[in-house]
């Protein structure tokens, strides 16, 4: 229902926009017949995980997909991250570089990986950490980069790689959100000493949960093929050194397999959506979308909005209004890693780029669950709000006693 | 049931008249066409998996604490009779979260007999590990052996419940508490052993279960925690992932531990068919039993300290002198008969290149564990494993005992026509 009086928001008390939540995740599904067909496979062979067919499939479909030689499949990518970050940190160093701007427990993986978190800057364009920003924080304790791509387009490439080539520090990216994307120096997944990447099912690929890493280095793959498996090399003698259990079972790989099988229609979609969005915003004041840039191949996965100085509200009651129609929007990111309560060692910052971004950015409902009148009105919420912003405010101070 | 007990009827009346040349060794065709893994590896009929993987295609709910997941938590809450069930991606992020919550320091005492992921769980949450000896008769913790490895270091106690039985959980428990330790368990080997009327789940500050494909509850992979402590059962779920976290509390660092709903439906279905699975666990182990007591040089480990047990795993001690030949030696006898036997455990974890230094550095002798590993040998039990297969299986290893000289005379005149 369209909103005509203030009191229609549902944070004053009026009917929700939607009846069933709209969520930023993708939860992209496959044709269930095409699951089946898959899961018949491990079905038949009596082979439910350790490394099944599927698994091995998956990661097969994965190398070709990404243009790499190699792809080790995890139970999801928190864990493949972990260990990563393990395989490649230089030894006797102690800190990891990474943007405070990004994925909520990006710190806590650091620490799994025996690593202090060192907090750098991002910049404003790319809303991920620039070569000179990265710069910055090296030193002698340096022991591995990590190179987080943003939500929305990528981290530069060339800049981060001459940084890690220059220093001798290793380069890991973090590509959960970029599983489609292409620079122009090629195709996400041969950068850097590895790539990881994410199956959870909000992700461009669901695997219900999952993970992966990609890398073009055999010795790296098989160290964390042995590493996901309690250090078993498959070869006699002893486990190496720091293993666990962080497989991927054959149901979830079945999934990831049927998803991967349509992801090109599932791009498809998400470019009408995000054109929809762009044509539907555009006109609203103090609204900017941050566009996908359409040189390289992209997922246009994920629709990113930034209050600009003409908006009336701030960020998280704006976050806190659309909530409550049922629209689970999300700030990104707040708050950034760096203001946290932090309780095992990190290297304190201040980084106030990153303080100020944090409060300027919304995530919206994206993805297959998400059609074009839900667009129409999202973006006539956000007109009704630009164009009533104070009346809002003060009936939102009203509701909750003056405070 | 009829066709078991005719198995067993036959398998007891009848001679096992194989000779050495009819063992795939010396090249005849192998007892098993196809190859006859050890691990439970039960699973739902096609059907069921088809109706169960609709249902959450339905719902469009994959993971996230969903209602399948949280349904299954209240079934073995129900099931363990232990106030928190938390379910997550594995056993070993299960041991790790644990360390977490507990907040355990410095160093845990556990037992060297065991599988690699006890230790594993310790190192990569940046505790040391300090192994124990275990008993030889049931090959759980010496619990006798524990006070002398005490020092300002250790934080808590790892107890491992090992082959369907358990370790003297009360009076470890009892121990820990006196010299102001934490206790928990690894239960891996126990879900739904019961010792005087109390179901494994409910001993210690928290127990860790697998869901693993090789066990008797099986959710392909998988796990849970259980505990009956309102405050770690919020700091579990809060390690765990903010979906289902409940209350917020405050730790340390969190995780991702999340149990998918794909998961929680085969752990569900598995749930659902714990008697019938348990039950011929039970007939497999006395058809093994019955064939093997009486054998020289083996000895087939029962379950301790419980009076139920899942009867998940066979293991047995082939002891070189008496059996005639070595445990190595029978595993590729097995094998090439396409039963791929394991040893487990093995090699032991104190040798790991990781822990070596720690044994050697703190003196450690660990004679019954090294014994164990050179020993010990897991048979097939469960839903690949027939009646008929055990008796096969047993033929093979009791001509293995009675013609083991020639068996040896063969093989080390083949190896040295080799060199």
């Amino acid at each position: 229902m369209m909103k005509i009086e203030v009191e229609d928001l549902a944070i004053l008390g009026g009917p929700k926009l939607f009846e069933i939540p709209k969520s930023t995740s993708n939860l992209t599904q496959p044709r269930f017949e095409q699951f089946l067909e898959y899961s018949r496979e491990f079905y038949n062979q009596r082979q439910y995980t350790n490394q099944g067919p599927l698994v091995q499939l998956l990661e097969k479909r994965l190398a070709d997909f990404h243009q790499v030689e190699f792809c080790v499949t995890f139970c999801s990518g928190f864990w493949a991250l972990v260990l990563a970050i393990s395989s490649l940190k230089i030894e006797g160093r102690d800190e990891i570089i990474m943007p405070s701007l990004t994925y909520r427990r990006m710190a806590d993986i650091a620490a799994w990986a025996g690593l202090k978190p060192h907090f750098c800057e991002v910049e404003k364009d790319t809303l991920s950490p620039s070569a000179d920003s990265v710069r910055k924080c090296v030193s002698e304790h340096t022991s591995l980069i990590l190179g987080v791509h943003p939500i929305v387009n990528l981290a530069d490439i060339p800049g981060l790689i001459n940084i890690s080539e220059e220093t001798g520090i290793p380069l890991l990216f973090d590509s959960v959100e970029s599983t489609y994307e292409s620079s122009r120096f090629g195709k996400i997944g041969g950068f850097g000493r590895a790539e990881c990447f994410s199956l959870h099912a909000s992700k461009l690929v669901n695997g219900f949960e999952g993970g992966y890493v990609t890398t073009n280095d055999k010795q790296l793959s098989h160290r964390l093929s042995a590493l996901r498996n309690f250090g078993y090399t498959g070869a006699s003698g002893y486990p190496i050194a720091g293993g666990m259990n962080a497989k991927l079972n054959e149901i979830h790989a079945a999934m990831a397999l049927a998803n991967l099988d349509k992801i090109h229609d599932q791009v498809e979609h998400n470019q009408q959506i995000y054109r929809a969005y762009r044509e539907l915003l555009q006109s609203i004041s103090g609204l900017r979308l941050v566009e996908f840039n359409e040189t390289g191949q992209t997922s246009y996965k994920n629709i990113l909005v930034e209050i600009t100085k003409d908006w009336p509200l701030p960020r998280d009651d704006t976050v806190k209004i659309i909530n409550s129609e049922n629209i689970l929007a999300r700030s990104y990111y707040s708050p950034p890693l760096h203001r946290k309560n932090i309780q095992y060692e990190y290297i304190p910052a201040t980084l106030e780029l990153t303080d100020f971004l944090s409060e300027r950015f919304i995530l919206l409902p994206c993805g297959e669950h998400v059609v074009e009148n839900d667009i129409v009105k999202i973006a006539g919420l956000f007109d009704f709000i630009s164009k009533h912003g104070s009346t809002i405010y003060s009936s939102l101070v009203r509701a909750s006693g003056g405070k | 049931m009829a066709a078991l007990f005719i198995v067993v009827l036959s398998g007891l009346l009848g001679e096992n008249n194989m000779t050495e040349n009819e063992l795939a060794l010396f090249g005849s065709s192998p007892a098993f066409e196809n190859i006859l893994p050890v691990g439970q590896l039960y699973f739902p009929s096609w059907e069921r998996y088809e109706i169960a993987m609709r249902g959450i295609f339905e719902r469009k709910y994959y993971t996230n604490q969903g209602p399948l997941a949280q349904q299954l938590e209240c079934r073995l809450q129900d099931f363990l009779g232990v106030k928190h069930a938390i379910c997550v991606t594995n056993g070993t992020i299960g041991l790790m979260m644990a360390v977490e919550a507990l907040e355990l320091t410095g160093k845990v005492i556990m037992p060297a007999f065991t599988f690699a992921a006890s230790a594993l769980s310790l190192s990569r949450a940046g505790i040391e590990p300090v192994f124990c000896d275990v008993s030889a008769e049931t090959h759980q913790i010496d619990i006798n052996k524990i006070e002398p490895l005490l020092d300002s270091d250790v934080s808590g106690v790892m107890g491992v419940n090992l082959w369907g039985g358990i370790c003297e959980q009360v009076e470890l428990v009892k121990l820990a508490r006196e010299k102001g330790l934490k206790i928990y368990f690894d239960s891996a080997h126990a879900f739904g052993c019961e010792q005087g009327g109390i179901k494994v789940g409910n001993f210690g500050d928290v127990e860790v279960f697998s869901f693993h494909a090789t066990k008797i509850l099986s959710a392909t992979e998988g796990g849970c925690l259980c505990t009956n402590d309102d405050q770690l059962a919020a700091k579990l779920r809060n390690i765990r992932s903010s979906y289902g976290a409940g209350e917020i509390v405050d730790v340390v660092k969190t995780s991702n531990g999340r149990m998918s709903e794909a998961q929680a439906a085969i752990a569900l279905m598995s749930l659902d068919d714990y008697s019938e699975n348990q039950q011929n666990n039970y007939q497999l182990f006395r058809l093994y039993e019955d064939r093997l007591s009486q054998l020289p040089g083996v000895r087939l480990v029962k379950p301790s300290g419980v009076n139920k047990s899942n009867y998940q795993y066979l293991v047995c001690e082939i002891e070189e002198q008496q059996f005639g030949v070595t445990r190595d030696m029978l595993m590729s006898i097995l094998e090439k008969e396409n039963i791929l036997a394991r040893r487990y455990f093995y090699p032991g974890i104190h040798h790991y290149d990781e822990y070596k230094n720690l044994s050697i550095r703190g003196n450690v002798t660990l004679p019954v564990t090294d014994r164990l590993c050179k020993q010990c040998v897991q048979l097939p039990i469960g839903a690949l494993v027939s009646g008929e297969a055990v008796g096969k299986i047993c033929d093979i290893i009791s001509t293995s005992h009675k013609y083991a000289t020639q068996i040896q005379a063969r093989v080390s005149k083949s190896e040295s026509s080799l060199l």
